[in-house]
């Protein structure tokens, strides 16, 4: 309770509402992420008591998650890594003339899900800390492997083009130098790629570009998208709420969960709970075609992820992902030791920041729901208006990133790649899943077999591996029980 | 006294220098290789922070991140920018090694302008702190008795956790794994989870496990004892014959730049490495200070190189230069 008294003075929930107001643009323009947006404000904190300080900068971390899902569901252009997934089914609800339902959901999960993370960090993170210690390579490879296995879920019509698509995915993440050997893979004597393509422009490319270069074909060109008429098309309907019930549940337990794992990340723990909602859905055909769950359960997840990476980082100085390593690296500027002993000697900052997550999620809500309406007006605008700005932010969010026009022409390669793949209806998620996966998986299995010398039984041997190797086998096998299925079926009826 | 009143006369001296010659007229463009929250970003923001408080330039100093190619992409920026009188860049000692085992990283830091080398980031050789090797000699053996079962979590190959390795192996004649970890954080958390047995560690990022009882420091990676690890052995002294590979920290500005714009740099940087703010900067961050002007890095430049090859070379590593 503490924590509140730290929180409600009126200085600190003013740094909050500049916080989350900020990290919601953060996440709304592409390429400008959390950790250039807190590195660059490292300055300003200088000026202001710590406790406000890192009240401000948690507030641009998870409010970013908060915005990054409407240029998805919007333009199909992902703001942030996190919110990929959200593009999958987001993108399609918006085409359907349910983008301000899909906004929605999306603003009530981050919400929910974000008050469970906290609450999660609030709770149990010492022990969960020491639990996630115990997770090491070989459990990484096998939650790789799980979130890989997904692929069978996301795939269309043929499993076949599905499989093509995540091979080159797994390829296009082996390309860069090697960390272990120091040798270049598929580099083509190019520097740019000695450090790999990064995971971004290929979805921006594939998602956002493929898909403008798509619709210009077609003839309805003039034409805006279908727009809901009045406010209540604007928000999502109890229905939609009662869809999204399971989803809440498994974004806010599978993303707290995954972000407590220092080498894992927002990214993982969205497709995996867009993949496990999916694979317990009662209707999974519709998946990928704009359906209300598959929204809500990546959006949960990377909100609850935030609460879930504080852990580590606060409970063991251990950074997971750039944001936290940035946030890190203020607190010692500010004078603090992160470490083990950084709760226990400031208490009142730890608590502090707690309660102002809560209020935090709370004002994201407020200031998120409102804002529904207008953004979905942006589908009033006609295609050839809208197809040029998609461009253009896609194109000025990749050069933010890397601020090199090699990666723009990469952007270039990978929009017509993905037109391609529309054109010869090859699925883009699995592309997209092998790319993000690829890299953190060949290097959980090669220190896996550092560890045990070369042998493969390190996977099996240890129980959360076994576990999660077994899951991911059941799941490959789900389409093979569809098919079993549908054969006794139809013989049935003969 | 006379050293101060000399160094005084110095300074005055490359205030008129400055006056005659080169001053800034736009923004200072600063690039690192880094991400925002990478080592050299970190650096340049806390070093943009301390000349703006400092007043030792009259423009503000912007950080640019030209991030790929473990430092490449930064470098072949820095050459492209020949001539560039507003641009510098901070540079580690991968730009250094990078060319050696990479085809493609073309640009090394010979080909750039050295204005200074501000930065030695001393290493710790740290163990759980349950782990029932007391001293170095304690872990080596064990190693030697048990070949290739220890394992060291580290960076890349290249890095100077498997450079440390690769010299405490060769004396102590004794062989363990090294696996590499791409982030810091997994480092840590593969030896704190007990997957790993050692490894090398920077003392700012070791300090608090030590003081929560979690880790155990067996040497330093220094020449000489670290003011805040009075009772931890250098390698040579826990008994191994080693010379430590410094992981460095510094300035450069592209190629084909005017001489008194090289003067301007080494001048400002100079004066900052004798301020308030760069001295608590060194003390926070556990870093020593390795200030060396222009000439003295050039130097460094081959003296490195030369101890890197052969260190990488006898790890197995190819060298394409």
């Amino acid at each position: 309770m503490g924590g509140f008294a730290v929180a409600l003075q009126p200085f600190n929930l003013l740094w909050c509402l500049v916080g989350v107001a900020l990290g919601t643009v953060v996440g709304i323009l592409p390429g400008l992420g959390p950790p250039a947006t807190i590195a660059m404000l490292l300055p300003l904190t200088f000026l202001m008591p710590p406790a406000s300080a890192m009240i401000m900068l948690a507030g641009i971390y998870y409010g970013a998650k908060y915005g990054g899902s409407t240029t998805s569901i919007l333009l199909n252009v992902p703001g942030e890594s996190a919110s990929v997934a959200t593009c999958f089914d987001g993108y399609q609800m918006a085409r359907k003339g349910r983008a301000g339902p899909a906004l929605g959901i999306a603003a009530i999960a981050s919400f929910i899900a974000g008050t469970v993370g906290v609450l999660g960090l609030m709770l149990v993170a010492p022990p969960l800390a020491r639990m996630a210690l115990a997770f090491s390579s070989p459990e990484y490879f096998a939650l790789m492997s799980l979130g890989l296995a997904m692929v069978v879920l996301l795939a269309g019509r043929s499993m076949v083009k599905a499989l093509l698509a995540m091979l080159v995915g797994l390829w296009l993440a082996g390309i860069g130098t090697d960390l272990f050997s120091q040798t270049s893979r598929f580099t083509f004597g190019r520097m740019e790629l000695l450090s790999g393509i990064d995971f971004v422009v290929v979805a921006i490319g594939v998602f956002a570009i493929g898909e403008v270069l798509a619709n210009m074909q077609g003839r309805e060109a003039a034409k805006a998208l279908p727009f809901p008429k009045g406010v209540r098309n604007l928000l999502p309907t109890v229905q939609d709420l009662k869809d999204s019930r399971f989803a809440f549940a498994n974004g806010s337990i599978v993303g707290f969960l995954i972000g407590v794992l220092p080498g894992a990340g927002s990214t993982i723990a969205s497709f995996i709970s867009y993949g496990l909602e999916k694979a317990v859905s009662r209707r999974p055909e519709e998946f990928g075609k704009g359906v209300v769950e598959g929204v809500a359960a990546p959006e949960g997840a990377n909100n609850a992820e935030t609460g879930g990476a504080l852990i580590p980082m606060l409970t063991l100085g251990i950074p997971g992902s750039s944001t936290t390593a940035v946030l890190l690296a203020a607190l010692v500027l500010w004078g603090f030791k992160p470490g083990p002993l950084f709760i226990p000697e400031n208490p009142a900052l730890f608590w502090g920041l707690v309660a102002s997550m809560y209020i935090g999620n709370l004002m994201l809500l407020v200031l998120n729901l409102p804002l529904v309406p207008v953004f979905a007006q942006v589908l009033r605008t006609p295609v050839y208006i809208l197809y040029p700005i998609i461009l253009g932010i896609a194109l000025v969010g990749v050069y933010s990133t890397s601020g090199g026009l090699f990666d723009l022409w990469l952007l270039v390669g990978f929009g017509l790649m993905g037109y391609l793949m529309r054109k010869l209806d090859y699925p883009s998620a699995p592309l997209i899943l092998g790319v993000v996966l690829g890299g953190a998986m060949e290097r959980a299995l090669r220190q896996s077999l550092m560890m045990s010398d070369g042998s493969i039984s390190i996977l099996v041997s240890r129980p959360v591996s076994a576990v999660m190797l077994s899951l991911a086998v059941l799941i490959l096998l789900i389409p093979l029980f569809n098919k079993v299925n549908t054969w006794r079926l139809r013989a049935l009826e003969k | 006294m006379g050293k101060k009143l000399a160094l005084v006369a110095v300074l005055a001296l490359s205030n008129t220098v400055f006056a005659q010659g080169f001053t800034p007229t736009r923004p200072v463009e600063a690039v690192v290789h880094t991400g925002p929250g990478g080592g050299s970003d970190l650096l340049a923001r806390a070093v943009a922070l301390m000349i703006e408080k400092e007043k030792l330039l009259p423009v503000r100093m912007q950080v640019v991140n030209k991030t790929g190619g473990g430092g490449a992409v930064a470098a072949a920026y820095l050459a492209e920018k020949k001539g560039e009188t507003h641009t510098i860049g901070f540079f580690t000692g991968v730009w250094l090694t990078n060319p050696l085992t990479s085809q493609e990283a073309k640009v090394s830091l010979k080909d750039l302008t050295p204005v200074a080398r501000l930065v030695l980031e001393p290493a710790l050789i740290a163990v759980k702190a349950d782990a029932p090797y007391k001293t170095l000699a304690d872990f080596v053996s064990a190693a030697k008795q048990k070949p290739g079962e220890l394992k060291q979590s580290g960076g890349s190959i290249t890095s100077r956790d498997n450079v440390v390795r690769q010299q405490l192996q060769k004396a102590g004649g004794a062989r363990w794994q090294y696996i590499s970890f791409p982030g810091g954080g997994e480092r840590i958390a593969a030896l704190l989870g007990g997957h790993v047995n050692m490894m090398v560690i920077e003392p700012a990022e070791a300090g608090e496990h030590i003081r929560a009882g979690n880790m155990r420091v067996l040497a330093q990676v220094t020449e000489s004892r670290l003011s805040a690890f009075p009772n931890v052995p250098t390698l040579k002294e826990a008994g191994f014959n080693v010379t430590p590979v410094p992981q460095v920290r510094g300035i450069v500005a592209p190629p084909g730049i005017p001489r008194e714009n090289v003067a301007y740099w080494e001048g400002v940087f100079k004066r900052l490495t004798q301020t308030e703010s760069w001295k608590k900067f060194l003390a926070d961050n556990q870093f020593e200070d390795g200030y060396q002007n222009a000439a003295e890095l050039t130097k460094f430049y081959d003296e490195f190189t030369g101890q890197m090859r052969g260190i990488l070379q006898e790890a197995g590593i190819k060298t394409v230069r």
